[in-house]
C-alpha cells in the first residue's frame, strides 16, 4: 500500500472563523495507480493533494505513506520526502522564472550525491523525455504554457519519485498542449509510476484508471474507469 | 541544511538580479563601512596629532622634575649621565621662572603692556634634540647658545599672529625690547630674537632664554627645574624611567608625556565615546539597509520560496541562501571600503591633513579599527539578512505560493 488515509478531516481557522474543507476523508492507493482526484470548486480537492503531498497537514484522521505515520514527521523529514518521493506538476507551472529549463529541472537533484555533469545529464535526460531538447538554456518567460508544463513535469521526474501528484496540469493550457501532457503522465504510468491528478474536468479526470470524487469535504463516488481516455500520439484524444 | 544549494541559489539570485539594485546595495555598504572608519580614525587622528603636538612642542617623551621639597635638580652627575643611557636621543634641562615681562613701545611710560608669562632657558643645540620649536619659527630666528640678550617669544605672547590670547600680548615683534622682572627681583632688557608658532596654545605663551643667560640671573650652575628627555620608542617611556632613576634620581618626579596630558586624557575618552555612539548608529542603519534590502527580496521571492520548500528544500537551506545573500553586500562593501580608506582616503589626508587648532591632522587608521568595522558591518550584514530570512522561510508552502 503507497498511500492510506483514514477519517482525514481539514479546517482552516482565518480571524476566528472557521472553514471545514474536508470532513472526513477516506481511502487507499496502490502503488503503479492512476487516480483522479474529481470535483467542482470548492469540494476540497486541491487541498487533499496538498495534505497527500506534504505541503499541508490535517487537522485530524491518519495518513499513512508507504506504511509510515505522517502526522508524526518532523519538517525536515517531510521535506526529504517531498524532495525524493514526490513529484509535483502545478497548474501554475511554478517554475523559477530566473533559471533556466535545465537549472530548474537540476534544481531538485542538488541534495543527492550526483557530480554537477551527473546532474544535467539527468536533468537533460527528462526534458529529452517531455520533448524539450530544444530548451535546454531557455528561461521559463521564452517557453510557451505546454512546454513550461513539460519543463515542470521534467522537474517532477527528475528525483525519480514513487508517486506524482498533477493539480490541474492541462488547466493552463490549450487542448493540444493538454493532451501532449497527459500523453506523459500515461506513459510514465505505464512506466510504473503512481499519478495523482486533481481536476475538475471531467475528460482530464477519465485518462485515470480510477476517479475519486469529491464534494464539499466528502468522497462521494470512488470508482474505476471502464472507458479511459488515451492520447493517441500524444496530440489526439482517443476513446 | 544544504550549504551548496544555498550558495547556489543566492549566487543566481546575485547574478541575475537587478544590477542597479546590486550596484546601490554594494555603494551603501561601502560607504556604511567608510563612515565607520573614517570617524574612528579622525577622532583617532585628531589625538594623535594634540599628543603629537604636545610631545614635540613641550613635554618631549619624559619629564623629570625637582623633588617635592627641593626646587632644582641638583645631581649633576645624573643629568650628565642620562645622555648615555641607549636609545635616548637627547636631553634638555630647563630653568624655569615665571616673570613679570613688560612692553613699553615709546619708553615713556605709557601703554605699557605687561603680564606673567613662563620663561624657560634653554641650551640650544639640546632643545634642538628634544623639542621642535626651532623648526615652528614664524619671525627672526631660533636662539644661539652664546646668545645673552636675546629672547624667544611664542606668538600668543608676541600677539598680531591669530593667536587666542590676543587681548593679554604684548604687542612685538622681532627687534624690539622687553623688560623682564624675575622672581628675584633681578630685571633685565632683551631683544625679541624670534617669534615661534606651534599648534599648541601652552607652548606659544613661553618665553626662552639661554642657560647661560640664565644661569647668571639665578646665581645657579648645572642644576635644572626640569629636564625633558627624547626617546627613540615613543610608548616605552617606563623602561627609560626605571634606567634614569637608577643613575640616582630617586626622589625627583619622573613623569611621562601621557601623565601630563590631562586634557588630552578627557578629550580622547570623550572622542572614543562620540566615535562608539556614531559606529553603533552606522552599524545600525547599515543592519536596516540590509534587511530592508533582503526583506523586499524574501517579498518577492515569496513564490519561490514556496516552491523551493515544495520541491523539498529545508528552512534552514532557504534561510541560508539569502544570509549568504545579505554577506555578500556586507562583505563586498568591506572590500571596497577597505579598498577605498587605504588605497585613497587615507593617502589623500596624508597628503592634505586637516588644519586643526590642535595640529594637522590626519587619519589615523589601525589594524583595529579595520578589525572592528570588519566585523561590525558583517555583523550587521549577518543579523540584518537573518531576520527576513527566517520570516520567509518559516511561512506555510501554501502561502508561499499562493499568497
Amino acid at each position: 500500500m503507497l498511500i492510506s488515509i483514514k477519517d482525514l478531516k481539514k479546517e482552516f481557522v482565518n480571524d476566528e472563523v472557521v472553514t471545514k474543507v474536508l470532513h472526513g476523508i477516506s481511502f487507499d492507493i496502490e502503488k503503479g495507480d492512476f487516480i483522479s482526484i474529481m470535483g467542482p470548486s470548492g469540494s476540497g480537492k486541491s487541498t487533499l493533494m496538498h495534505i497527500l503531498g506534504f505541503l499541508d497537514k490535517p487537522s485530524s484522521g491518519s495518513y499513512h505513506f508507504e506504511g509510515e505515520d505522517a502526522s508524526k514527521l518532523e519538517d525536515d523529514k517531510l521535506a526529504e520526502m517531498r524532495s525524493e518521493k514526490i513529484g509535483f506538476v502545478f497548474q501554475a507551472f511554478n517554475l523559477l522564472n530566473r533559471v533556466s529549463a535545465l537549472e530548474n529541472v537540476m534544481l531538485p537533484l542538488i541534495y543527492t550525491s550526483k557530480t554537477k555533469k551527473e546532474r544535467m545529464e539527468k536533468a537533460k535526460h527528462y526534458l529529452t523525455e517531455v520533448g524539450l531538447e530544444h530548451r535546454f538554456g531557455h528561461t521559463p518567460n521564452k517557453l510557451s504554457g505546454g512546454e513550461k508544463q513539460r519543463v515542470a513535469i521534467a522537474r517532477a521526474l527528475v528525483n525519480e519519485p514513487h508517486i506524482i501528484f498533477a493539480d490541474e496540469p492541462t488547466g493552463n493550457l490549450d487542448s493540444k498542449s493538454g493532451i501532449q501532457i497527459m500523453k506523459i503522465l500515461e506513459d510514465l504510468n505505464e512506466k510504473g509510476h503512481t499519478i495523482i491528478l486533481v481536476t475538475h474536468e471531467k475528460q482530464t479526470a477519465e485518462y485515470a484508471k480510477r476517479i475519486i470524487r469529491l464534494k464539499d469535504g466528502l468522497v462521494v463516488k470512488d470508482f474505476v474507469v471502464n472507458n479511459r481516455n488515451i492520447a493517441k500520439n500524444g496530440d489526439e484524444l482517443v476513446k | 541544511m544544504n550549504i551548496k544549494t544555498a550558495f547556489f541559489l543566492a549566487i543566481t539570485s546575485i547574478k541575475r538580479g537587478n544590477k542597479g539594485t546590486l550596484a546601490m546595495t554594494i555603494l551603501i555598504m561601502t560607504l556604511a563601512y567608510v563612515n565607520l572608519v573614517f570617524i574612528a580614525s579622525i577622532f583617532g587622528g585628531i589625538v594623535e596629532a594634540i599628543n603629537k603636538e604636545a610631545v614635540d612642542n613641550q613635554y618631549s617623551n619624559i619629564v623629570i622634575e625637582p623633588a617635592i621639597d627641593e626646587k632644582y635638580i641638583n645631581n649633576k652627575d645624573a643629568i650628565r649621565q642620562i645622555e648615555t643611557i641607549p636609545k635616548i636621543i637627547g636631553v634638555s634641562s630647563h630653568y624655569i621662572d615665571n616673570p613679570i615681562v613688560k612692553y613699553d613701545e615709546h619708553k615713556d611710560n605709557k601703554d605699557v603692556k605687561s603680564s606673567r608669562w613662563i620663561l624657560k632657558s634653554i641650551n640650544p643645540p639640546d632643545e634642538k634634540k628634544v623639542t621642535k620649536i626651532h623648526e615652528s619659527i614664524i619671525e627672526g630666528s631660533f636662539l644661539e647658545t652664546t646668545d645673552r640678550n636675546q629672547i624667544l617669544i611664542g606668538k600668543e605672547i608676541a600677539g598680531g599672529y591669530g593667536g587666542d590670547l590676543d587681548h593679554l600680548s604684548l604687542g612685538v615683534s622681532v627687534g624690539d625690547e622687553i623688560d623682564v622682572f624675575f622672581n628675584n627681583g633681578i630685571n633685565r632688557s632683551y631683544i625679541v630674537k624670534g617669534i615661534f608658532s606651534t599648534k599648541s596654545t601652552q607652548a606659544d605663551q613661553m618665553l626662552f632664554i639661554t642657560k647661560k643667560e640664565m644661569e647668571s640671573i639665578l646665581k645657579v650652575h648645572n642644576w635644572a627645574s626640569e629636564i625633558l628627555v627624547k626617546i627613540e620608542d615613543t610608548g616605552n617611556e617606563d623602561v627609560y624611567i626605571e634606567q634614569i632613576r637608577e643613575l640616582g634620581l630617586k626622589k625627583e618626579d619622573i613623569k611621562k608625556w601621557s601623565d601630563l596630558m590631562g586634557f588630552t586624557s578627557g578629550a580622547s575618552k570623550s572622542f572614543t565615546m562620540i566615535s562608539i555612539i556614531l559606529g553603533v548608529i552606522g552599524t545600525v542603519v547599515a543592519g536596516v539597509t540590509i534587511f530592508i534590502i533582503i526583506f523586499v527580496s524574501v517579498v518577492n521571492k515569496r513564490k519561490q520560496i514556496g516552491i523551493l520548500k515544495a520541491i523539498g528544500m529545508e528552512e534552514d537551506t532557504i534561510i541560508l541562501y539569502f544570509v549568504i545573500q545579505a554577506l555578500f553586500y556586507g562583505v563586498v562593501g568591506v572590500v571596497l571600503g577597505v579598498s577605498l580608506i587605504l588605497f585613497v582616503i587615507r593617502p589623500f589626508f596624508i597628503s592634505n591633513p586637516l588644519d586643526f587648532p590642535v595640529g594637522w591632522v590626519s587619519l589615523k587608521v589601525t589594524f583595529n579599527i579595520i578589525k572592528i568595522s570588519n566585523l561590525s558591518l558583517i555583523g550587521a550584514a549577518l543579523i540584518g539578512g537573518f531576520f527576513p530570512a527566517y520570516r520567509g522561510a518559516k511561512e506555510s508552502i501554501l502561502k508561499s505560493i499562493w499568497g
